[in-house]
């Protein structure tokens, strides 16, 4: 699949196109001025015994045709270029347009021939088309492409207090794989994207798991990730959509995918907020979303008490960054303490949310997934080196907060400009982090970062790379850790991308760092992540192990040959570092 | 259409056998084509044009279309395998060499003659009903042909020697250079 299309938007703007087109043929007709109809051009050429049903046909014909080049443009032209949707659909109509005059409307001609075979050139085949029947043949398009311009928009997502239908129910399975709960090995992992934050101001929700189709394909996504020899799986069953209010669930939404993972695997690392939280709550700036989220913890756990491995909010730093700093997602603010007070809020939510279920599962284990970020000055300029210097504060708070590490004066200033009390910040440099938290390590191309003189950052590619990145993030918490997601959008290039970073990871361990796990994020393509999902446009992001037809990219049959590989070695057949967490 | 199918690299999947499966689904795709053109009358029409006895004409059109069939699963690639949007492709491949083929081909081929009338409007009718079925059928037809997983990520160019990439990142310094 190249483009996630809604087939049911684009039918009915190819329809309205349709009917439009022949509207303006009916009203020029009247008027007087040079038109073509089509349906009347048809009607004329094959089915000249009936008038109604000739007609009907034609029209049939008709909006058939508008159908199909509606569908057209929504795999191939819509968001493709920066400008209102009606304008979009207008410029697609040359294409169109340019067919009908120099095939169509001669072909037309031709078809209404009462011989059966005429000879022809060029210039004898182009003899129909005269200028104005080919300028009423460019107007009638024109407004064609408006009006499917105008009505085919948002093909991804939903409005925010709407839901999706419900995943399929789970089918009998046929795998003879097992879970391993006691499984000591080497995590090789992948994930199933599941992003839902909201645009536009929280009216529309962005929903990965419904975008990919993993709602309808859950099972076969499984059995895919079985098949290359994953062991676990990054996991997050939608909360925006199954907690619907304070002490109300709908599990519609996550049981029948836990029933399958829980006897036949992966291990899930269940991932319960990734980037939004559910209408009823607001966005991140609402104080209360610790209490509730916890609330959701807990219910989780005790629905599901054979889930050991969670992530209780994934990407702390850039969920805050992007919905209060970025402008992007959720409350779509651009304010550094309104970043710190969101920031703030997911880290409370993150220790509620663990502290939750540590009192129903005493042994579960948290994989605290974050985006390792780095921004390097590019210059000595003193204003640079400080944007640069706010930036890496930044990133850290998030971390500093969970970890109770002491957190940088500057962050400490903005949080106490927002109201939260030394006392709170302090209470959580005391906490006891839970023995078993493992920091999750996420890195990408674009996550190092050059301060350019005017103070932006610039993606710089894989400068110092994953080892040293991760490093700062070692020394500074000294966790275990877990390569907790990678990708690369280059389809062709992303195999070479694939076993760099796990030289960088084979080496991080064999530096002494406790590192448990690899992941390759995700398990299928995901869509509008080129754009950070800011716009409902249905881009396939090629990233995944297989694509959204579910066909294996080459990065998924490396990843294969990578486990195969490593998977039976003494050294990941078990992993020291991970029997010491799961003990 | 081309740059945005390029993103997505043009392979048609790492497992998959687009010629088999494309050549395999044009010519299954092109019984319904040939129903609709003797429904119009127009199969006759050809075989006059062409000169050509009934029987070499399908044989060297069910020839045509299992080329042109390889030819549409190579060029669409994944957009090909897409069960939602395949039919849509299809038909445009199919009108693209209606409008190719016989509109601007068979003039040529033939010393200008071209099918008019009832014949001509079967002509097109076929080509898009072929494009249509190659369409739904292809990504059926590509399923049970594809190459298993495991074999295929045995293959040393997923092994760890893409690390180096394909194009390598360094030039390998030459033997007589090296101190």
């Amino acid at each position: 699949m190249i483009r996630v299309v809604s087939l049911k938007k684009a039918v009915a703007a190819g329809l309205a196109g349709a009917a439009v087109m022949e509207l303006s043929s009916f009203a020029a007709s009247v008027a007087g001025l040079p038109t073509v109809d089509f349906v009347a051009q048809l009607s004329s050429v094959a089915f000249d015994h009936s008038p109604i049903l000739t007609n009907a046909a034609a029209l049939g014909v008709h909006l058939a045709v508008g159908v199909c080049w509606a569908v057209f443009y929504a795999f191939f032209f819509w968001g493709r270029i920066n400008a209102r949707p009606p304008f979009q659909g207008l410029l697609f109509s040359l294409l169109p347009a340019a067919l009908a005059i120099f095939i169509v409307y001669p072909e037309l001609a031709l078809i209404r021939h009462h011989s059966a075979v005429v000879t022809l050139d060029v210039r004898s085949f182009l003899a129909p088309l005269t200028l104005p029947n080919s300028a009423g043949l460019l107007v009638e398009h024109a407004l064609f492409g408006l009006t499917i311009g105008a009505i085919y928009r948002r093909p991804v997502g939903y409005a925010a207090d709407k839901k999706p239908a419900p995943p399929a129910a789970r089918r009998r399975s046929e795998t003879r794989c097992k879970r391993d709960p006691a499984s000591t090995a080497f995590i090789f992992a992948t994930g199933i994207e599941c992003s839902y934050p909201t645009i536009e101001h929280g009216r529309w929700r962005r929903d990965e798991m419904e975008s990919t189709d993993h709602y309808a394909l859950w099972q076969r996504d499984f059995e895919l990730a079985r098949e290359i020899g994953i062991t676990h799986i990054r996991y997050g069953p939608p909360l925006h959509l199954i907690f619907e209010g304070p002490g109300a669930y709908d599990w519609a939404y996550s049981d029948p995918q836990m029933e399958e993972l829980r006897d036949a695997g992966p291990e899930p690392i269940v991932d319960l907020c990734h980037f939004g939280v559910p209408s009823w709550l607001g966005n991140l700036q609402n104080p209360e979303i610790g209490k509730a989220l916890a609330e959701y913890a807990a219910a989780f756990a005790e629905r599901y008490p054979w889930v050991r491995f969670y992530t209780p909010v994934n990407e702390m730093y850039v969920c805050a960054r992007m919905s209060a700093l970025d402008g992007i997602w959720n409350e779509q603010l651009h304010d550094e303490g309104a970043y710190a007070r969101a920031a703030w809020n997911l880290a409370d939510a993150s220790i509620r949310m663990s502290d939750a279920i540590l009192q129903r599962r005493p042994d579960a284990i948290f994989v605290n997934s974050e985006s390792s970020e780095f921004y390097q000055p590019c210059c000595p300029d003193p204003h640079v080196q400080r944007a640069a210097e706010e930036a890496n504060d930044r990133r850290f708070l998030p971390l500093d907060l969970i970890y109770a590490h002491p957190l940088s004066k500057r962050m400490g200033d903005v949080l106490g400009s927002q109201g939260i009390a030394a006392d709170d910040i302090e209470r959580l440099g005391r906490r006891e982090v839970p023995r078993r938290s493992i920091l999750g390590v996420d890195y990408y191309e674009w996550n190092e970062r050059l301060i350019d003189r005017e103070g932006k950052p610039l993606a710089l590619g894989e400068l110092f790379g994953w080892y040293v990145i991760a490093d700062q993030y070692w020394q500074r918490y000294r966790r275990p850790m877990m390569h907790t997601e990678t990708n690369k959008m280059d389809a062709a290039g992303a195999p070479r991308w694939l076993w760099r970073q796990w030289h960088n990871v084979q080496l991080l361990r064999k530096a002494g760092v406790p590192l448990v796990g690899f992941t390759w994020y995700s398990l299928t393509d995901q869509i509008d992540w080129s754009i950070a999902m800011s716009q409902p446009l249905g881009i396939v992001y090629p990233v995944g192990l297989f694509d959204l037809n579910r066909e294996a990219r080459t990065v998924g049959l490396s990843y294969m040959h990578l486990i195969d590989l490593y998977r039976d070695e003494p050294d990941y057949s078990e992993c020291k570092a991970l029997k010491e967490i799961m003990g | 259409m081309a740059t945005f199918l390029s993103v997505h690299g043009y392979d048609p999947g790492a497992t998959q056998r687009p010629l088999l499966s494309g050549a395999i689904s044009g010519v299954l795709a092109t019984a319904p084509a040939v129903a609709v053109l003797i429904w119009f009358g127009s199969l006759s029409v050809e075989t006059n044009i062409l000169g050509l006895p009934t029987w070499a004409t399908l044989v060297l059109g069910w020839a045509i279309m299992a080329a042109a069939g390889a030819l549409y699963a190579g060029v669409f690639g994944r957009a090909a395998n897409n069960p939602h949007g395949g039919w849509l492709f299809g038909m445009a491949f199919g009108f693209a060499l209606w409008a190719a083929g016989a509109v601007l081909v068979l003039p040529i081929v033939s010393g200008g003659k071209a099918p008019a009338g009832l014949a001509a409007l079967g002509v097109a009718l076929s080509m898009l009903a072929w494009g249509l079925a190659i369409g739904i059928l292809l990504p059926f037809v590509h399923r049970p042909l594809h190459e298993n997983l495991e074999k295929a990520s045995r293959a040393a160019q997923y092994g760890p020697s893409a690390a180096a990439g394909k194009e390598r990142p360094v030039r390998e310094q030459r033997q007589e250079n090296r101190g």
